[in-house]
């Protein structure tokens, strides 16, 4: 596969700590018009079979970006799962609670993904998905989010046609109020890892930790973003224990055996 | 919204406060933020331009004329390693007239 594609140490970082990233696709021109069209006219939702009756979405799912992508967070041989979903946010529709997929079973690894694709340009007026930053390696039952509307640095997915979000499965996400004519589309791909890594799968620098940690200073480097970084400003105790968590996750891609917390 | 005189459409009513605060101090800057208006048809919702909050902490609210009415559950079995929901509700009530529409 074409290295170029894949993620550096600071996106995989970015990834563990903030639990999504972004790809703006460069895909032949037409295509996103072309697909955005077919769902307009659509007139049920064929579930998992939204990829037959617009197979031009296979485009999106396997862009060298998007592999590329795949191959950094969940090893060479990810899998592409039989469910997606194609979520059409219709006119002057209201917005969405907070929510984590499926149920409480969770855990503190990179093995599942959600991919969001976005074949319109999508305003804050039509209803984009919004996630938590960070929210990923919380098991937080879904009813207990009830009480919560906006979010200290929650993130709306305002986006350009064509971009591609990978999001870890259990990060916390919602949607706003639609309040255009317009249908907003989004449709959601699921990837699992098969196998756990041996050795990195994406652009590693073995040297890439090997730097001085800078309590109290910078922090633009991929070993004090995965220690310090704190995207929505939890409180110490939460904070101490996101950086276990992700020091473990972290050297679990590592291929690292029976990683620990650092 | 302000409080209005008593008119035959308005009434002495309970507006809530949802606050998330970073710890259980009233003190601590809040994650999250969400009103809750006694008037037929209003919902707090998620929006993707979140307007600018009039406090940033739950003392702040407290100065505003808010009275809390039920902190933080901290009697919860405590794990070090596990996180689950973020930050520490509190919830606030004023009484004021408030009329519909």
């Amino acid at each position: 596969m074409d290295k170029s594609h894949l993620l550096t140490d600071m996106e995989m970082v970015g990834f563990i700590v903030n639990g999504y990233h972004l790809l703006e696709l460069d895909l032949p021109e037409g295509l996103n018009e072309r697909i955005a069209g077919r769902l307009d006219e659509l007139d049920h939702n064929p579930g998992d079979a939204i990829a037959d009756e617009v197979p031009e979405l296979w485009q999106a799912v396997e862009h060298p970006a998007v592999k590329g992508a795949l191959v950094s967070l969940l090893g060479e041989d990810y899998e592409v799962q039989g469910h997606r979903h194609w979520h059409c946010k219709q006119p002057h529709t209201g917005h969405m609670s907070w929510h984590q997929d499926s149920t409480n079973s969770r855990d503190t690894r990179i093995d599942r993904l959600l991919g969001l694709f976005y074949p319109t340009d999508i305003t804050p007026e039509m209803g984009p998905t919004i996630i938590v930053p960070g929210t990923q390696f919380r098991n937080a039952p879904t009813d207990r989010m009830a009480t919560y509307t906006n979010i200290h640095g929650q993130v709306p997915m305002v986006v350009r046609a064509g971009t591609f979000a990978l999001t870890h499965y259990d990060l916390w996400h919602g949607t706003a109020a639609n309040r255009t004519s317009l249908k907003r589309h989004m449709i959601k791909f699921l990837f699992r890892r098969v196998r756990d890594n041996r050795v990195p799968t994406w652009n590693h620098d073995p040297e890439a930790m090997n730097v001085p940690t800078a309590w109290g200073g910078k922090r633009d480097d991929p070993k004090n973003v995965l220690s310090f970084g704190n995207p929505i400003g939890v409180g110490q105790s939460d904070h101490y224990k996101e950086r276990q968590i992700r020091w473990k996750c972290w050297n679990n891609l590592l291929g690292v055996a029976d990683a620990t917390d650092r | 919204m302000s409080p209005t005189p008593s008119t035959p459409d308005s009434s002495v009513r309970q507006r809530l406060l949802y606050l998330h605060a970073r710890t259980p101090s009233v003190f601590s800057e809040i994650l999250g933020y969400t009103p809750v208006e006694p008037v037929k048809d209003y919902r707090a919702e998620i929006t993707a331009d979140v307007p600018e909050w009039p406090y940033s902490t739950v003392h702040d609210a407290l100065v505003d004329g808010w009275q809390i009415i039920q902190f933080p559950h901290l009697q919860a079995p405590f794990d070090d390693r596990d996180l689950d929901i973020v930050g520490y509700e509190f919830i606030l009530q004023k009484l004021e007239e408030v009329r519909d529409g």
